[in-house]
Order: structure tokens, then C-alpha cells, then sequence
């Protein structure tokens, strides 16, 4: 029996956590030095440790690809494991694959502007020119597994893992696929770095090794995290949870779109998503208020999934649900500072 | 069904314009050095357009500018006050977006190149940055995303976009694509080998590769019943639309072109028509030794068994190849061939590919009545997307499943 419902049956994620199939062991992380470039001082970051891709995936050769790739690579991996889907049993061209990021390929496209800078226009490395791309990540995750069906890469400030969770439920409810590897992520640079410091968007906890009291700003973060999704009920698997409906919109009136999508019922749980930078986390408890019940219990935040950006929603999903939420609804919430929102709402079995 | 087009290409700015254009056979390349000094080849440019979004410490990239000028070309008819507008979504594709305000020097010490003024010009790097000053110029507040598929991303634009109307999110959107000639892809291709260094000559046996062009195009889609609603002038249907990857190579397309005529087969199953009603085929035809051999035998493939075989141009050879933009600018000339009839040669195609399936157009405007036309794009990473358009006024807006 299937239904409407989406549900996410796998898991996979490179993280500051570790390379994990499934949800994330409850732990507290620190945030470590950034040694991968020179300087002025303390500066620090929730980190994805060093890793070879080879040893969790075997066969997989990444040397030529951004960190961006090879973390999607593994993570799908990770999640189609945690799934119990033997791909070889799956018509192919019915798979597709969303990928949600806010910077894409930073990396590479730094390398490309490196050798430019080095020898010329004329003189460019052409290696980093097309897996610089933003759609790189998804187009290896596709030739990697074979993946025939839709292939599409999206960017939104500030949601664009929610933007690729809704636009994935979209292709299975047309049945424009049967089962798609959705991930989001994005990766630290130097470039990437100095730009949130120089907007001043940095907490002063980048800075110095003890917490200061004033706060401000968010710790930026990297990693990518990876979900299959499949129409519910169409295997009998165990699934994380199931995809009712999602909204999200660059202004208006979210209060009354979010009510609308609910429709009369109420969420028993609200994940709190969005940057980790104070203010936002304030506002999207602040909605997350006026939409729920007063019993209705509100996670906010967490400090490693908010320095993704705009690609933390996943990191945020999995972190609430490797907390045992109970049964019942739940909202995934994130808002920018600048009125945009992004609300998905769950059935938690 | 398509209730606006916005075009702003070499020709400038207007369906109208690029009609003319087209219609008169003229080729908007020219030498590359003439505005890139030090870079070798063709490539065609928009010039002398009075884009919004300019001055001083503008936060606008020429992508994002070239952007707001289609959506605001396209929008012209739109009561902008009206809730329907206010909240609709802007699906916008770009490879470029703000790489073209960047300068190397960002890659030797970031934070330098930002205190010299460069912060404000990275702000536009995502590609999300696009569809933001799309919706902030015009003041539509729904669903944004940036759509990123290489050069098949704005056609896949358009596609999502639908599936949004489809879902009940939005009852308009704006959908297509931006990008701004600049040295970061001159070079990039360049790199590659990838370039013709004279005009591009698609599907002809003697091409040698792409030239790089620049522009952008936004279509107005709305559901059916949004647009008999405001009594909407409709411009063309879109019946049918499908998504699909090769999975075969980085970016290299699959030789067969297997993937791109299972895109089509699905669109055509969509919009329910077989290959003998689609008129029409505005192809992906790059001029690359590769892309078009692969694309050569898609069509074989899917229109094998057809009782006369499929006219199909590329319109590449006009103003070049325009990435990002290039998917939503071929649906624009694609609109325009099922309204007036025209089909467009493909310019310089003198010794075309052998294929007993393909009828290449070259020469003079053919004109045929045209129920439905196609317009395919395919990129790197392998993605391919197809979609599919037929004339409001063939009386086919209400078909097809009630699509948009």
C-alpha cells in the first residue's frame, strides 16, 4: 500500500560527526583550530576530520574531485546502505537525485581562480573548471550509482536542503521517480571563511577558546548529509520519517501559509533549522510559538548543523531524531532574517 | 500554460526583438578580443542595453542584472499588485551568477581582495543570488531556488517550476535562466579545448566546438485555470516536461545518447503525443565533436519510425552558447516557432550528420504549422531535460493531464 507520504527510509552523513550510516550517536563537539590555511590567529570551525573515501566506500576514487563530491559520494552511499536497497534490484532511470547546497564546489572553483591568478586567463588548470560546478556533487553521485532519473542541484539562502527535501516528495507524488537520494551539504574554505568574517557574521567563540557570554554571530560548520526518500509504504522498511507536505517562501505571511499547510492539525514537536547565528534561532522560536501549542515541545537550533548555512536542515533532522523524539507530527522550521521561511511537515512513527 | 516571455539577448531586449533577429538570419558573433583582449574566438554579447540594477556599489552581478531585465520584460502584461503575483516563486538558473564580479586575487588572500570592495561583489557568487534579485526587483515573496544542472539548468527551471504549480505552491512562477559572458568560463572552456575559434557550426561534419554568448529569458507559467482566471493572454502550453542523467561520464555525454532519448520518450508520454506530432526539435546542437553525435542519435532513436523525418535546428549558431541562460532562451525561441510557424536553420550547416531520422534545418525559414515543438538541453554531469510546447490557440491548453 503507498501512499502520498514520502518517507525517509536511509540515512547517511560526513559531518563534524564522523562518516555514519543512520543517526548520530548523542555527543557534545568542540570546535577545532582551522590549520588547513595560514592565520591571524585563533580561528575555529566545526570541522569534518579528514578522511579517505575509499575506506568507507570501497572502489571510490575521489583525487580529482572536490571535497563537496567525494562527501555526497559517501554519504549516498551511507544512506542506500542504511536503506537496505540493493541498487542492483531497482530500475535505474526511475532514481533521482537532489542535492541541496549554498556554495557548491567552493573549493575547486577557488583552485580554478588560483591558477588564473598564477598564470593567466590563458594559462587555467582545466581539472577544476567542470567539477567546480555546483551540480558536480550530484552528477558523481549519478555515474557513481548509476542513477538515471532526475538529476537537479539547488541553491537557496538559507534553505536549500528543505528546498531539495520538497522538490524530491514533488518527483515521487508526479511519478516523475520512484526513489531519490536527496543531500545537502557544503564545505569550509578559506574564501568561504573570510567572507563570513568580514560581514561580521562569526561568533566571537571562532576566536577564543572559552565560550564569551555575548554570543552573536554562529560557528561556521561543513559536512553533507544524505536521505532516501520513497513513496511510504511501498516496502515494509523502517522509516525515520515521513514527509507530509513542505512550503517555503522568500517573504509574505508565514504564519498563515504554515497554518494553511497544516491544516488544523498541530505539530507536537517543532525542529527549530536555519543559521546558527543567534537571531535567526530567536525568530524561528518565535514562530515556531505562535504556530504551536504551548505543550508542544520546540529543539532549537544546534550550534554544528546551524554553521551549515544554508544546508543544515538535514544535519538539524537527524540530530532531533537521534534525540527519540516521540511519535506523532513534527515540524522542521528555519527562518531567515530577512522574512523567508521554510517549514516541512513529518509524521514521526 | 505560458502567459509571459522575457528575453534579453544580443538582439536585446524582447521576444519581439529576438524574432527579428532570427527571422532575418543575422549572426550576433563576433571576435572575442574585441571585448576580452588576450582571449581568441567568437562570442556574442549584450551591448548597450540600459539594465536595471546598475551603479555604484551595486550588489547586483550582469547576471543578476540581465535577470531582472527578462523578468521584467516578461511581466509586463502582470497586474504586479495582484496576490497571485505577490506570491509567486522564481525558480532562476544560473552557472555563472556572480563569478563574472570576482577577481583572481580572491584566491591568493581572500580577506584582502573583501576590505579592497571586493565583499559586497562575492555576496553574488551563489547562484541563489540570481532568483533573490529577480524576486526582490519585482516583489514576488513565494518559493526561490536557484536551479543548477549545467547547461540543461534553465530548461530544468522551467520544468521544476511547473511541478511547483502542480503541488499547489505558487499560482505563477517564474521560471528560466541568467548568464553574463565573463573570463572565468572564457577561460574554462578555453581550458577544455572546447572552443570553435570561428563561428560555431553545429551538426555540420566540419565543427570544431562551442562560442560562448550571453542573455537571459523568463517564462510566466501559470496553471490553467490562474491564468482563464485573469483572462491571460497565453502565449503557448507546456505539455509535457522530463528530467533525466546519463550517468556515463562527467563531461562527456553517453555516445548513444541513451539518456537524453529516454528525457524525450518520457516528456512525449507526458504530453501524450508520439513522434509523428511533435513539428519541431530547437536542439541542445553545442557544435562540440561530441555533443552532437550523441544528440544525433537520441533523435534517431526516438523518432525512428516517424513517417517523415523531424525538423531540427540549433539556434546556438545565432548568439552562441549561453550556459545557464541557454535552456530558457531556446524554450523562448521555441514558444515562437509553434506561435508563428517559422522554423529556424541552423546557421553555417553545410555538410550536416548523416541520420536517415532527422530532417536538419538549414538554408531558409521553413514554415509548417506546428501542434507541438520540442526543446531539449543537456550538461555536464551529465543531465538532460526536455520540454514540450504547443500553440494555446491549436486548442490544446486543456489536454495532457490538466498540466500547466
Amino acid at each position: 500500500m503507498t501512499s502520498n507520504l514520502a518517507a525517509i527510509t536511509g540515512i547517511g552523513s560526513v559531518s563534524p560527526y564522523g562518516q555514519l550510516a543512520g543517526l548520530i550517536p548523542q555527543c557534545d563537539l568542540e570546535p577545532e583550530s582551522i590549520t588547513a590555511w595560514t592565520t591571524a590567529g585563533l580561528r575555529r570551525a566545526f570541522l569534518a576530520k579528514p578522511f579517505r573515501p575509499a575506506s568507507v566506500v570501497p572502489g571510490l576514487k575521489t583525487r580529482r574531485l572536490d571535497r563537496l563530491s567525494a562527501w555526497a559520494l559517501v554519504a549516498s552511499s551511507l544512506a542506500i546502505q542504511d536503506a537496505g536497497i540493493d541498487l542492483s534490484q531497482v530500475d535505474h532511470s526511475r532514481v533521482a537525485v537532489v542535492f541541496g547546497t549554498g556554495f557548491g564546489c567552493a573549493e575547486l572553483t577557488e583552485a580554478f581562480y588560483q591558477s588564473a591568478a598564477a598564470n593567466g586567463w590563458s594559462g587555467t588548470d582545466p581539472s577544476p573548471f567542470p567539477e567546480g560546478l555546483a551540480n558536480a556533487p550530484a552528477g558523481h553521485v549519478a555515474l557513481w550509482h548509476g542513477l538515471r532519473g532526475p538529476n537537479i542541484t539547488v541553491g537557496n539562502k538559507g534553505f536549500a536542503g528543505e528546498s531539495a527535501l520538497i522538490q524530491a516528495a514533488s518527483l515521487l507524488r508526479h511519478g516523475q521517480a520512484d526513489l531519490a537520494i536527496v543531500l545537502a551539504g557544503d564545505t569550509l574554505t578559506r574564501a568561504v571563511y573570510e567572507w563570513y568574517e568580514g560581514a561580521g557574521l562569526l561568533s566571537p567563540d571562532c576566536y577564543n577558546l572559552e565560550p564569551l557570554p555575548e554570543g552573536g554571530g554562529f560557528m561556521p560548520s561543513e559536512g553533507v548529509a544524505a536521505f532516501v526518500l520513497e513513496p511510504a509504504g511501498r516496502r515494509e522498511v523502517r522509516a525515520y520519517a515521513n514527509v507530509v507536505s513542505g512550503r517555503w517562501a522568500a517573504g509574505g505571511k508565514p504564519v498563515e501559509t504554515i497554518r494553511q499547510m497544516l491544516g488544523g492539525s498541530v505539530p507536537s514537536l517543532t525542529i527549530c533549522a536555519g543559521n546558527g547565528a543567534p537571531c535567526a534561532a530567536s525568530s524561528t522560536v518565535a514562530l515556531a510559538r505562535e504556530i504551536s501549542r504551548s505543550s508542544a515541545t520546540i529543539v532549537p537550533a544546534q550550534a554544528v548543523a546551524g554553521g551549515l548555512a544554508d544546508a543544515g536542515a538535514f544535519l538539524h533532522l537527524i540530530l532531533a531524531l537521534s534525540g527519540r523524539p516521540r511519535s506523532g507530527r513534527a515540524l522542521l522550521l528555519g527562518t531567515s532574517g530577512d522574512s523567508g521561511f521554510a517549514a516541512l511537515l513529518l509524521e514521526l512513527p | 500554460v505560458v502567459t509571459g516571455v522575457g528575453v534579453v539577448c544580443p538582439y536585446g531586449v524582447g521576444l519581439d526583438r529576438l524574432q527579428a533577429g532570427m527571422l532575418a538570419g543575422k549572426c550576433c558573433l563576433a571576435p572575442t578580443k574585441d571585448v576580452y583582449p588576450g582571449f581568441e574566438g567568437s562570442t556574442a554579447q549584450v551591448c548597450g542595453l540600459p539594465l536595471p540594477g546598475k551603479g555604484a556599489g551595486s550588489k547586483y552581478s550582469r547576471s543578476d542584472r540581465l535577470a531582472m531585465a527578462a523578468a521584467q520584460d516578461a511581466v509586463r502584461d502582470f497586474d504586479c499588485e495582484s496576490v497571485a503575483f505577490r506570491e509567486g516563486g522564481v525558480f532562476m538558473a544560473s552557472t555563472v551568477a556572480g563569478l563574472s564580479e570576482i577577481d583572481p586575487e580572491i584566491a591568493m588572500d581572500p580577506a584582502a581582495w573583501y576590505r579592497r570592495g571586493g565583499l559586497e561583489r562575492a555576496a553574488s557568487y551563489p547562484a541563489a543570488h540570481v532568483a533573490d534579485a529577480v524576486g526582490e526587483h519585482l516583489g514576488v515573496r513565494g518559493p526561490r531556488c536557484a536551479i543548477s544542472a549545467a547547461c540543461a539548468s534553465s530548461a530544468m527551471a522551467i520544468a521544476l517550476a511547473a511541478n511547483m504549480l502542480l503541488d499547489g505552491a505558487a499560482r505563477m512562477m517564474l521560471a528560466g535562466g541568467s548568464d553574463a559572458l565573463c573570463p572565468f568560463t572564457l577561460s574554462g572552456f578555453s581550458s577544455l579545448q572546447a572552443l570553435d575559434p570561428d563561428p560555431c557550426r553545429p551538426f555540420d561534419r566540419n565543427r570544431k566546438g562551442l562560442n560562448l554568448g550571453e542573455g537571459a529569458a523568463v517564462l510566466v507559467l501559470e496553471t490553467l485555470d490562474a491564468a482563464m482566471a485573469r483572462n491571460a493572454h497565453m502565449l503557448a502550453v507546456l505539455r509535457g516536461w522530463a528530467m533525466s542523467n546519463d550517468a556515463f561520464h562527467t563531461t562527456a555525454p553517453q555516445q548513444q545518447g541513451n539518456g537524453l532519448a529516454d528525457c524525450m520518450r518520457v516528456a512525449m508520454e507526458m504530453a501524450e503525443a508520439s513522434g509523428d506530432e511533435i513539428g519541431y526539435v530547437n536542439a541542445h546542437g553545442t557544435g562540440t565533436p561530441l555533443n552532437d553525435v550523441a544528440e544525433a542519435n537520441a533523435y534517431e532513436t526516438t523518432f525512428r519510425g516517424r513517417k517523415r523525418p523531424i525538423p531540427v535546428s540549433s539556434t546556438k549558431s545565432y548568439f552562441g552558447h549561453c550556459l545557464g541562460a541557454a535552456g530558457a532562451l531556446e524554450a523562448a525561441i521555441t514558444i515562437l516557432a509553434v506561435r508563428c510557424g517559422a522554423l529556424l536553420p541552423t546557421l553555417r550547416l553545410t555538410d550536416p550528420i548523416e541520420s536517415s531520422s532527422v530532417s536538419w534545418l538549414r538554408g531558409e525559414v521553413r514554415r509548417d504549422a506546428l501542434p507541438l515543438a520540442m526543446s531539449v538541453s543537456a550538461g555536464f554531469g551529465g543531465s538532460n531535460t526536455a520540454l514540450i510546447f504547443g500553440d494555446a490557440r491549436f486548442g490544446n491548453s486543456g489536454s495532457g493531464n490538466g498540466r500547466s
